[in-house]
């Protein structure tokens, strides 16, 4: 009889990990090609590769999880763990970019004016889109802390309505900021300005889109039963980032919107 | 007047956690916390979403017809060290016509160009740019 005499999850062999090596050198190697030799062949492959490894290699989690049993109280704590610390590699990931933002805009050069906003940029009014933004994603924290607490209380009808709202929240987000980018009567290479805007807010951007499908992932699963009113990690990891992406954009908000116009 | 909107939107929100732990504090467990999200989703966080939307409409609707900003040659804007690797290579990702101009200008524009002797400090002659 096999039986594991320990808490712990030792987990079976897998290619995943290997593809999704193989898709990280494929996809930048390929953006290497795409930019010199103008063909997206490679690159294409890699985040083909990617999203294959992303989706094999999460649903192998969730059946480990969900229907084998193993994600016992201690290896759920090192998922929190595991959570923690990416999101805190990401926040640093972004400190680089509002050192960037900063180290431009507090000591302007002369070929920008010596000012900030460079002559010449016409800043987006942070009272308007901007604003709504700010709004829309400080709501969508309140409704996925509702989402929290409904799972935590069983309450299976109000958890899917406030993680369905959540998730629309985001998207019309990202649709404003698609609008904005188009509208934007300055662009990415419009020197320092805006290339920090850019970079800046389009990671951030990115980011958004990640945290609206992680909480659409857990829409899916807890409308199939998946998650507990004890054991949800996987919901709240994607509250967890989501709540980061909430605070980068108030950072951004704040500083480049707000400050830098 | 929208920024007061968000203002109270967060003093709000801190304030009321303290009130969220009173509660939890107060039925044990905090059997009910998801009504008292929900609560605050329809009252607060919602309608200050709307409240923005109005904002921004009526804002939208104020300036969309001014026209768009005058283009200056600037040599620290509109860079073009590399080719994009998309279309002609001219344009960026996000390029609208209306409010991006192009390095010599917005697209369907005439231009007068008055070509400058920096060297001997004086205007050589003026072409008409396309």
């Amino acid at each position: 009889m096999a039986h594991q005499a320990h808490a712990y999850h030792m987990v079976d062999p897998s290619p995943w990990p290997l593809t999704g090596a193989v898709a990280a050198l494929l996809m930048t190697s390929g953006l290497a090609i795409w930019m010199h030799f103008h063909t997206m062949t490679l690159m294409s492959l890699g985040l083909l590769l990617l999203l294959l490894t992303m989706y094999q290699w999460w649903r192998d989690i969730i059946r480990e999880g969900t229907f084998q049993g193993h994600h016992t109280p201690p290896v759920q704590k090192g998922l929190r763990y595991g959570m923690i610390l990416f999101i805190t590699s990401e926040v640093f990931f972004f400190l680089g970019f509002f050192w960037a933002f900063y180290h431009s805009s507090l000591a302007p050069t002369p070929e920008l004016g010596g000012c900030w906003p460079p002559t010449g940029i016409t800043t987006l009014n942070p009272f308007e889109v901007p604003l709504l933004n700010t709004a829309v994603l400080l709501a969508s924290g309140v409704t996925v802390t509702w989402a929290h607490h409904s799972i935590m209380e069983g309450q299976r009808k109000q958890a899917i309505q406030s993680l369905t709202l959540t998730i629309l929240l985001g998207f019309y987000f990202t649709a404003l900021q698609a609008m904005e980018y188009y509208e934007a009567p300055f662009t990415i290479a419009d020197g320092v300005y805006g290339s920090t805007f850019f970079v800046a807010t389009g990671f951030h951007g990115l980011h958004v889109i990640i945290g609206s499908t992680f909480l659409a992932v857990c829409l899916l699963r807890q409308a199939q039963y998946h998650f507990t009113s004890d054991h949800h990690f996987g919901f709240e990891a994607a509250a967890w980032y989501w709540h980061f992406v909430d605070v980068v954009w108030l950072f951004l908000y704040i500083s480049i919107y707000w400050w830098g116009s | 007047m929208a920024a007061f909107g968000r203002f109270s939107q967060m003093l709000l929100r801190s304030s009321l956690t303290q009130t969220r732990r009173q509660l939890a504090a107060a039925a044990g467990h905090g059997g009910d916390s998801a009504k008292t999200w929900k609560i605050l989703t329809f009252v607060i966080a919602l309608p200050g979403v709307a409240v923005c939307m109005l904002n921004t409409f009526l804002k939208e609707k104020e300036h969309s017809h001014d026209a768009p900003p005058e283009f200056v040659p600037y040599t620290h804007l509109r860079i073009r060290t590399k080719r994009f690797p998309w279309g002609d290579g001219n344009k960026t990702l996000f390029h609208n016509s209306h409010v991006n101009a192009l390095p010599d200008g917005y697209e369907g524009h005439d231009y007068t160009c008055l070509v400058w002797d920096g060297k001997d400090r004086r205007i050589l002659f003026l072409i008409l740019c396309p």
